[in-house]
């Protein structure tokens, strides 16, 4: 199984412990894998190597066996990005928006209302009203206009950020339902996350990064809830409970965070 | 060129753009109006009276015809303040406002290099610069024609405008340079637009006088010569050739910057 995805000892500092460091990670033709880590663990940064919008300082990013920056137009015919925070170009529709996606893809068909037969397919499938502007769209939905961008132009390699971010369990459903059909194409993808549920029901394997290192790699079947804790915040994070103070000890003797207090 | 990426531009400049040239246009219409010799002359008494109040707003040259009482009340100040804040607009809008909000991860995930991405967004930049200078040039001939049919230079004035061009292309290129270059795009903006108006004023301080002279030979902007183009002076061609060389030698930078830097999408 050749890899679709080889990074190998990047580094990407952004100072104050922020970035990845010698990140090393391969993801395999038609693999699905979870990219688990908590918020500022380092897994936007890594996306955005990938997507060749930032370069490592140190280390190779590599998609297909290209470099990410350097081989980025060529990549880009071949993959499907839905970002973390998405944020949309100009006040357009969504019909509009997905018309000039598919232009710059290159896939653009005539008499689609969203650029394309897939797209209209898509549309549908996740109940999107494509004649709303995307400004004036709630997160979820606008989440929606995002997953059919990804995923219209049947890409080899789908890279995804938070994907279900906002969406209603229906449509979280939907989104799992479609993961798998692509999988079962032979898509490769990649999906950020720091939901154990969405990991667990798409991918078949999970790499946990934090404060920009991969520090495990599992079989996404073997997660629990706690081993999934342990990796994304360190063990010590799972000793830290909640403990009531007796109401007569009121806000003088409360430490959040102390003894006795928030632990 | 990537051509919907074009077209989306244009489109996106498209309210600003209208409202500026639709603006300057009704001021062209009160100022072509307003146009008549014995009043011209009296303009001319107070310019002699007022000679530092006029050439703060870039009105410093008697008028003795209807193409002079144009470049005279028109080119100093208005056109070029215009240029400038549609040149920030643009940046704005296409470069500077996508990197700080996320949008420009759209582009970019597309399947074309970011040389092809940033040289079509350049050139919506360079055409919606020579669309609303040929509104302006149409709108001067229709309302003069209207008002003094046969009394206005168009050749001249059309020479004028030429070099009006370059003077946008100069204000858009710096503009997007400075978008392109710097990694904060508050910071690029401001450096880019900021060197634009300090060129404006520096230019109307020295045409006011008392010992600023010296201010108009720091400035690019000095290098167009409205009049001297509109007199077919070789002096005044060379002034716009270097401001086409400088918007060439920006927007060259800004590829290249473009090209290379990180955006943290």
């Amino acid at each position: 199984m050749g890899s679709v995805i080889e990074i190998r000892g990047a580094t990407k500092d952004y100072g104050k412990s922020r970035g990845v460091f010698d990140l090393s990670l391969e993801v395999g033709q038609g693999e699905v894998v979870g990219f688990l880590g908590a918020n500022g663990a380092g897994k936007s940064v890594t996306m955005r190597m990938l997507m060749g919008f930032v370069r490592p300082r140190q280390g190779s990013v590599r998609i297909f066996g290209r470099d990410c920056f350097s081989g980025r137009a060529e990549i880009q015919k071949s993959v499907g990005y839905l970002p973390g925070e998405l944020a949309f170009p100009g006040d357009m529709t969504a019909a509009a928006l997905l018309r000039f996606t598919a232009a710059m893809a290159g896939i653009r068909e005539g008499n689609c209302r969203c650029g394309c037969a897939r797209g209209d397919e898509l549309a549908d499938f996740f109940e999107l009203d494509v004649s709303a502007h995307v400004r004036s769209m709630s997160k979820g939905t606008r989440q929606k206009v995002g997953i059919v961008a990804a995923f219209m132009g049947r890409p080899q390699l789908l890279l995804l950020d938070e994907p279900t971010s906002g969406l209603d369990l229906l449509m979280q459903r939907r989104f799992v339902e479609l993961v798998q059909a692509e999988k079962r194409r032979g898509t490769t993808i990649l999906l950020s996350s720091h939901l154990l549920g969405e990991v667990e029901g798409t991918c078949d394997r999970a790499v946990f990064i934090r404060n920009g290192h991969v520090v495990y790699q599992a079989q996404a079947q073997e997660l629990t809830l706690d081993s999934t804790l342990r990796q994304l915040y360190g063990p010590q994070a799972l000793n830290r409970h909640w403990r009531e103070v007796p109401a007569g000890n009121s806000s003088s003797g409360r430490t959040p965070g102390g003894k006795g207090g928030r632990r | 060129m990537k051509f919907p990426l074009f077209g989306r531009s244009l489109r996106s400049l498209l309210p600003l753009v209208s409202a500026i040239a639709v603006v300057l246009a009704f001021y062209i219409g009160t100022v072509v109006y307003l146009y008549d010799p014995e009043v011209s002359e009296s303009l001319q008494l107070m310019q002699e009276a007022m000679p530092e109040l006029f050439a703060a707003f870039g009105m410093a040259n008697p008028s003795d015809s209807l193409c002079d009482f144009l470049l005279n009340y028109l080119y100093g100040f208005m056109f070029a303040g215009a240029l400038v804040l549609m040149a920030a607009y643009m940046a704005q809008r296409l470069v500077v406002g996508p990197a700080k909000d996320g949008s420009l991860a759209w582009l970019l995930a597309s399947p074309h290099s970011r040389f092809r991405l940033a040289f079509t967004l350049m050139a919506a930049e360079a055409v919606a610069i020579v669309a609303v200078v040929a509104f302006l040039w149409v709108s001067e001939v229709v309302f003069c024609e209207l008002l003094f049919p046969g009394d206005l230079d168009q050749v001249a004035l059309a020479k004028a405008n030429m070099g009006l061009i370059a003077l946008g292309l100069f204000a858009a290129s710096l503009c997007f340079a400075s978008g392109c270059i710097f990694q904060r795009p508050g910071l690029g903006l401001w450096v880019g637009a900021g060197a634009c108006v300090l060129f404006l004023l520096m230019g109307l301080a020295a045409s006011t006088g008392e010992g600023l002279e010296w201010l108009a030979s720091a400035s690019p902007f000095s290098l167009y010569d409205a009049y001297g183009l509109a007199a077919g002076e070789g002096e005044a061609v060379l002034g716009t050739l270097a401001l086409l060389g400088a918007s060439a030698v920006f927007f060259a930078a800004a590829l290249a910057a473009f090209c290379h830097r990180d955006f943290s999408l």
